[in-house]
């Protein structure tokens, strides 16, 4: 897949030179350095193959600003590094919006968070920030925001410009979303359009990753998404283990597998308990909850806290797990599997819920290049993306599991594959449960203050979500230089506007909670 | 001289006896409110696998008792921008048609206020009179959400209103009246639901859901999507007024479905009146379990239930109990 | 059409068997706080110092100052002072700032004397912010002499 690529992106655009990378080393396969003129035609003709945007984002290396495009592949792994550099005064570039649809957002927030200016690009406003900052945030050096960008970023005031009867869902919710405000403009009870803003649980965990070091960050990545916790976790101390080449013993690999898979299952509880929530039945919530409990107290048997956990280390775990966890985990694995009937019995047949979710929130299979989603969202369309499977981490490559897939991508889909995706990880936790071998949890001789080599690297697991991708940039300090999360309700996200337009707003609100958001992780 | 039987001869019986029975009434509406809060919390609770109140007194039953002082003495909030004779004048249009309807009601063989020969339509044509109290909420709160809200519920309520009437009718076919009382007396021979009148009592029991805005027929007061509907704008005491009228029209709807279709007060050994209480608590139970139960129905999938379903078999219906009737 | 209703209406009354099931099973909430559950022994309550092995008086702090350097959120302030005739310093206050810290375990992991562990305090509660700024030497001068 990498060489036809090389061939044929020599073909078609002859002024790049894409060079192969160690896939293991960088986690991309090649590399290319764009110009501000042929940029454009890269981003055509990753489109045109088929390829999704994963991720853009910008580091600053003062000298000269660096905009990081990160391609990939939905059949075959591919993944493709483009770099395009600019200049650090008034750096502007051209837009890929109208390619992807997903680099509308990402544009929006590298402009208010580095100054780059996209030229093109229909709705430069605020998408995390708002007015009061006057420094460009994520700069190494202070450079002040110029009136005219201000007032550029201010621009977004839907009800003073337009005549119509605008609706704003949130940001507060009664069902746990997370704080999303969505303004919904309306006639009668169909959304004409409806408009995410974020911003209202920023922290700039990616500021404070540049302030601390790498084992200072451990808190930091459970707060992002707090109902995956340990996937993001996992995430970021596979990549710096990766970037630093750290072998973890193998009975820390099989219990991370076993934790992250009891992760999986208790987020997506909480999901089916909020999604109900949100169409009016309100007991399953409870219900979800209880069988949630038993998942909470095994983790915190072993490693203390219940929600942020903060477990894994670079090389392995904080500590070994305990007596009770093999009885426990069996335990709870036999009392979820005899609760699926209940579920059945009280949700999916149920008619009322069928009509309210079947043939609704249909995604077509132009999606998922536009937007780059993925997680359950992609495999409700019939695309067996796991990245599980598809570029293995952890234990997963020596475990047989299937992957959850739906047809239709409509809300009953995404529903119906989450479940699968529970039975799922209750296999994968029974077999890892059975293969797990005993011996040491830590690497030994870890250095002090962890140094990673020069370089950058980006490292993508499957969270409950989807595709988490960490990107880090070292300068050989124990400091991060630069280090990016892409994290899937983001892209999830950017696909409702499309969605909601011309729906009820009851369908909209159930196509919302079908797509299992969490707020501050989009927010980061 | 100023003796009882004086007092009796100068006013009128009737009239003795119609004050005695709004007293009466208005103590029934009352207990009923604060026994129906502690029940659904209690029903509730238990069926998500958690105990509902229990520390305001034992299991909880000093708990409505709490909840109304709490509510009386919250202050009464007016927002800025709403159209005041409306915004005042909901909560008490909400009470006027249950207070009217528990006039006619059989407690049990000579506890009824009044018994009015023509009960039933006193009844329905009062009870279309609530619809009026929602949407003069929703659009005197000049909020959105509320505009909303009071919107769908005067279609919830048009659409419901006929298949309600259709399917009490045959059961007035086969008492040959309206007055309630003979409708009850007429089951003596058995009740009506036993009597071919099965599916009427089911749709009877769906419209009467869907009038009083429970769920799964509760858009109106949908939480995830609309706040809370169109009393999302009052407070305190004013509602507490919706809350009680709301629990009231549950009570209410049961016992029209009890005296209609489950034999009103008969039955054997205990009086009448604990046999038509347990009736009609049992229906109400049933409402709650469904509450607890279903999710939400969507909006326009509720209108096409009453009208592409609930009405042609109520029609059916009363087409084949006319026919049986005549021949 | 028919078969769609009575499908449907079968559905439902499937719903309403688990739920009055539900109803009438045992409920599966602990009513604290007049029941209580047993707290996990790794629990991330805030830290406390650990005694000395050998002279239970002390504790096994030598005043080094990683934890405090270690910590993400700068919660820790170690003050120690050096007396006459001994080699090491002692400790005479350890200040940590609750309301920021994020039980990550890390000033637990980096001590070389394992001198700090969790507590297994799951409920403080206090009237005003003051209150957590522990002094975790002082509570340990507590627990010694209980």
């Amino acid at each position: 897949m990498v060489k036809e690529i090389v061939e044929k992106i020599k073909e078609s655009i002859s002024s790049v030179e894409p060079q192969e990378t160690p896939y293991e080393l960088r986690g991309y396969h090649l590399f290319i350095e764009a110009t501000k003129s042929n940029i454009v035609d890269i981003a055509s003709f990753f489109k045109s193959s088929g390829f999704y945007l994963v991720d853009m984002c910008c580091v600053d290396y003062i000298d000269y600003l660096e905009i990081v495009y990160l391609f990939n592949n939905h059949s075959k792994v591919c993944r493709v590094k483009v770099a395009l550099k600019l200049e650090p005064d008034k750096p502007s570039a051209p837009t890929i919006s109208h390619i992807y649809n997903i680099a509308h957002w990402y544009e929006r927030e590298i402009h208010e968070f580095f100054g780059i200016l996209f030229d093109g690009h229909p709705f430069m406003t605020y998408l995390f920030l708002h007015d009061q900052i006057d420094f460009y945030p994520l700069r190494k050096k202070q450079i002040p925001v110029p009136e005219e960008d201000k007032r550029l970023l201010n621009s977004f005031n839907p009800e003073e410009q337009e005549d119509g009867f605008f609706l704003n869902l949130g940001p507060q919710h009664p069902s746990t979303h997370g704080v999303l405000r969505v303004v919904v403009k309306m006639n009668g009870e169909y959304i004409l359009e409806a408009i995410p803003v974020l911003g209202y649980l920023h922290r700039m965990h990616e500021k404070m990753a540049e302030n601390r070091t790498y084992q200072q960050f451990y808190p930091n990545a459970a707060r992002m998404d707090y109902l995956g916790a340990l996937n993001f976790n996992l995430g970021y101390v596979t990549t710096v283990e990766k970037l630093c080449g750290i072998e973890v013993p193998e009975r820390a690999q099989y219990i991370r597998t076993i934790t992250c898979e009891l992760n999986r299952i208790s987020s997506h509880l909480l999901w089916l308990g909020a999604f109900l929530a949100d169409l009016g039945g309100l007991t399953p919530f409870l219900y979800t909850f209880d069988d949630r409990e038993q998942i909470l107290d095994i983790l915190e048997a072993i490693t203390g806290s219940r929600l942020t956990y903060s477990y894994f280390r670079f090389g392995g775990l904080f500590n070994d797990v305990d007596d009770g966890f093999e009885d426990g985990v069996k335990k709870f694995v036999n009392r979820l599997r005899s609760r699926f009937s209940m579920y059945e019995r009280l949700v999916t047949g149920n008619v009322i819920f069928i009509n309210r979710v079947k043939d609704i929130g249909v995604m077509d299979h132009t999606y998922p290049i536009r937007y780059g989603c993925s997680g359950p969202v992609i495999r409700s369309l019939g695309i067996p993306f796991d990245i599980r499977k598809h570029e293995p981490y952890a234990v997963y490559d020596r475990i047989d599991f299937k992957v959850a897939q739906g047809t239709n991508g409509d809300n009953m889909d995404r529903y119906l594959v989450r479940i699968q995706e529970m039975e799922i990880s209750l296999d994968i936790i029974e077999k890892a449960l059975k293969d797990m071998p005993s011996g040491p949890v830590k690497a030994e001789k870890l250095p002090k203050k962890l140094k990673p080599p020069k370089g950058d690297i980006y490292h993508t697991i499957e969270s409950p979500r989807g595709e988490l991708g960490v990107y880090i940039v070292s300068d050989e300090s124990d400091i991060p230089y630069r280090m990016r999360w892409r994290v899937p309700s983001y892209s999830n996200l950017m696909t409702f506007p499309e969605l909601a337009r011309g729906t009820l707003i009851a369908d909209a609100i159930a196509t919302l909670g079908s797509y299992d958001l969490v707020i501050p992780e989009i927010d980061r | 001289m100023c003796s009882l039987d004086n007092i009796i001869q100068a006013v009128g019986k009737e009239v003795i006896r119609l004050i005695l029975g709004l007293i009466g009434v208005i103590v029934v509406v009352v207990v009923n409110a604060l026994v129906l809060t502690w029940v659904e919390r209690k029903v509730s609770g238990h069926m998500q696998r958690r105990i509902g109140p229990k520390e305001v007194g034992p299991y909880g039953l000093i708990q409505p008792f709490a909840d109304g002082l709490k509510l009386l003495a919250k202050e009464l909030l007016t927002p800025a921008n709403v159209d005041k004779p409306l915004y005042y004048l909901a909560p008490v249009i909400v009470f006027i048609p249950v207070l009217v309807s528990f006039i006619v009601i059989p407690f049990d063989g000579f506890l009824q206020v009044k018994d009015i020969n023509v009960g039933i339509l006193v009844i329905l044509a009062f009870s279309s009179l609530s619809v009026l109290s929602i949407l003069t909420a929703g659009w005197g709160s000049n909020n959105k959400y509320s505009l909303i809200g009071a919107t769908r519920s005067v279609a919830q309520n048009i659409a419901y209103e006929i298949p309600l009437l259709l399917s009490l009718l045959p059961v007035i076919f086969m008492a040959n009246s309206l007055s309630l009382r003979d409708i009850v007396e007429a089951q003596r021979q058995g009740w009506f639901v036993w009597r071919w009148q099965f599916f009427a009592f089911l749709i009877y029991f769906i419209s009467a859901t869907a009038e009083t805005n429970r769920t799964p027929f509760d858009l109106p007061e949908a939480e995830s999507e609309l706040v809370a509907g169109f009393h999302t704008e009052y407070s305190g005491m004013r509602f507490a007024l919706f809350f009680l009228a709301e629990y009231t029209n549950i009570f209410i709807a049961s016992a029209i479905a009890t005296t209609f279709f489950l034999g009103g007060y008969l039955g054997p050994i205990l009086p009448g009146i604990v046999w038509f209480f347990i009736k009609t608590y049992f229906l109400v139970f049933v409402i709650m379990w469904f509450r607890w139960t279903f999710p939400r129905v969507r909006f326009d999938q509720l209108l096409n239930f009453s009208w592409k379903i609930l009405i042609p078999v109520a029609f059916a219906n009363l087409i084949v109990t006319g026919g049986m009737l005549k021949l | 059409m028919v078969k769609d209703v009575i499908t449907g209406a079968i559905s439902l009354l499937k719903g309403m068997g688990v739920t009055i099931k539900a109803f009438f099973s045992p409920v599966v909430t602990v009513q604290y706080p007049k029941e209580t559950i047993n707290i996990t022994p790794r629990f991330r309550g805030h830290t406390k110092l650990v005694a000395d092995d050998e002279n239970p008086d002390r504790t096994r702090c030598i005043v080094c100052g990683m934890c405090e350097r270690n910590c993400p959120s700068n919660s820790i302030q170690v003050i120690g002072e050096k007396k006459e005739g001994e080699k090491k310093k002692t400790l005479t206050k350890y200040i940590l700032n609750f309301t920021t810290c994020s039980q990550c375990g890390l000033c637990v992991e980096s001590c070389p004397t394992d001198a700090l562990a969790f507590s297994a305090d799951y409920n403080p509660a206090a009237f005003n912010k003051d209150a957590f700024y522990y002094d975790l030497l002082a509570e340990f001068e507590k627990r010694k002499n209980r």
